[in-house]
């Protein structure tokens, strides 16, 4: 191994993990409630009452490390051409066939569509979160589309979320540990995310 | 031997507004005193409360130019088909008796307010102070102990009657037929076939207005409720499923990206 280049800064680190904390506190204990055969999840977290008094909380963290995450990259998620042509291709990509397929940015294709996936449902999460934290406050009307819409995005992004993780740990070796560390090296910049490599690398 | 399912007969037409329902209620459940809100009218308060189950609604009708009130008792139904069961996530917050009272165990209530939500008839209640529902129990205590509703043992005008619903559905059948002989041709039976049945009847004067009582036209459980505990919950569980599953397969038949640590060229 050689020098290694910095990918993610402290502050991307803290937010992104402060965020995946929340998240996964806040799946699980959600969960606990999504089914009463899923009820005994909310012993594991301290029983009933407490999941239900820390589960907005714990939402309400998550969004906040999400927004910041969203103000200091929603600018480099925008998709360009070569993200196109990625996505008709993700296919190959996902069977390892590199030919053909264009080098990416700082985020490839499919983590720039990760990234409005998540953001999106986060928004729509946070949104009819409030409403169902507050049943004797909220408007019926409210409460009757929070109470489905609250689920489903949270389906949404628990889905994405198994893909990000299989993808970050097991897929893509390397990825966790930029996660962890903020650093890659030059072989893993080059050959994961190319036009990056060169912008940072000044060659 | 199948247990009977009982009920309770609201005959609007004689109900004097005396309120002696709303105090046994109070006096039974043993609740505490609280100020009512005055809002111009002669109810005790505008609303239902955590601590205060059974309200007499004085909905003002004016009818030819006479005022008069349609007096309503508004309390839990006790729904055959109830929302607030379907809607909440915690095993045994609320049971559905044998008898077909539906009643709220306080003590396995995680106060998510779901109930509130999936009650069709916006009866439950949420304490800011205990995080706890409340609503009626239709005196479950008393009954199980073979005992009268103290609503209705207390109520001077057979305005309320308990007893076995197959009883009280004839009941309701004879004071219609009265009506109509007195002349109100629209009385009829509120008893909510949409949620199954409802154990808290009511005999209205203006059957096809219930909405003039403050009653809900056609209760049901809202669609969304039913959405969200039914088909959503089998899509989203075989959409998870298949994602962890998909990954599983992704990794056994493609394996992991190359690494590329080393910095050749
Ligand atoms: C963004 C801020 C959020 C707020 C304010 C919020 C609020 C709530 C509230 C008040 C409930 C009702 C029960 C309880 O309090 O535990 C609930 C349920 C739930 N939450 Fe959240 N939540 C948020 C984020 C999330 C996140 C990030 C997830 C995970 C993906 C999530 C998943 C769920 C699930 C699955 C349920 C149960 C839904 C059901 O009963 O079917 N929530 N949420
Ligand atoms: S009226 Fe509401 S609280 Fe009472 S049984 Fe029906 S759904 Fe439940
Ligand atoms: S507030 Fe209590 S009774 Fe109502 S749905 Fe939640 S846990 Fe069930």
């Amino acid at each position: 191994m050689t020098t290694q280049i910095e990918r993610f800064s402290f502050a991307e680190r803290v937010s992104h993990w402060t965020s995946a904390l929340c998240f996964l506190y806040a799946a699980f204990t959600g969960l606990a409630l999504w089914s009463p055969r899923l009820f005994w999840l909310s012993g594991v977290f301290g029983g009933g009452e407490t999941v239900r008094a820390w589960h907005p909380w714990a939402g309400l963290i998550f969004s906040v490390a999400l927004g910041v995450m969203f103000k200091r990259w929603a600018g480099q998620m925008q998709l360009d051409q070569d993200d196109q042509v990625w996505l008709a291709k993700s296919h190959l990509y996902a069977q390892h066939i590199e030919a053909g397929i264009p080098e990416s940015g700082r985020f490839n294709a499919g983590q720039k569509m990760m990234f409005w996936l998540q953001s999106a449902s986060a928004f729509f999460l946070l949104l009819s979160g409030l409403v169902i934290w507050f049943p004797e406050v909220a408007p019926r009307s409210a409460r009757l589309i929070a109470i489905l819409l609250h689920p489903v995005c949270a389906s949404v992004s628990m889905g994405g979320i198994i893909v990000h993780f299989y993808m970050s740990t097991l897929a893509v070796p390397g990825a966790l540990s930029a996660m962890v560390h903020g650093t890659v090296s030059r072989g893993w910049a080059r050959s994961h995310h190319g036009k990056w490599f060169r912008e940072v690398d000044g060659r | 031997m199948a247990v009977t399912t009982v009920a309770k007969l609201v005959d609007t037409s004689l109900c004097i507004g005396c309120k002696a329902c709303e105090v046994a209620c109070q006096e039974w459940n043993d609740q505490e005193f609280t100020l009512g809100v005055f809002n111009n009218t002669y109810q005790t308060q505008p609303d239902l409360s955590p601590s205060f189950w059974n309200l007499i609604k004085f909905n003002e009708h004016v009818d030819d130019g006479v005022n008069s009130w349609l007096m309503a008792k508004y309390q839990c139904m006790h729904c055959a088909d109830a929302g607030c069961i379907k809607a909440c996530p915690a095993p045994g917050a609320i049971v559905q008796l044998p008898n077909g009272i539906v009643d709220f165990k306080q003590d396995n209530c995680i106060g998510c307010g779901y109930c509130i939500t999936g009650c069709p008839f916006d009866v439950p209640r949420l304490s800011p102070t205990s995080k706890k529902v409340y609503k009626c129990s239709l005196c479950s205590d008393r009954v199980g102990a073979g005992m009268t509703p103290a609503c209705i043992r207390t109520c001077p005008t057979n305005c309320l009657t308990f007893g076995s619903r197959t009883d009280l559905v004839q009941l309701a059948s004879i004071r219609t037929a009265e009506l109509k002989e007195d002349g109100f041709m629209d009385a009829g039976v509120y008893d909510g076939p949409g949620v199954g049945g409802t154990n808290v009847l009511y005999v209205l004067k203006h059957a096809s207005e219930p909405e003039k009582y403050g009653l809900p036209k056609d209760p049901r459980i809202p669609w969304t409720v039913s959405l969200w505990k039914g088909p959503l919950k089998w899509v989203a569980n075989a959409a998870f499923l298949g994602t962890a599953l998909g990954a599983m397969l992704h990794y056994l038949k493609f394996g992991p990206q190359e690494r590329h640590d080393d910095d050749t060229d």
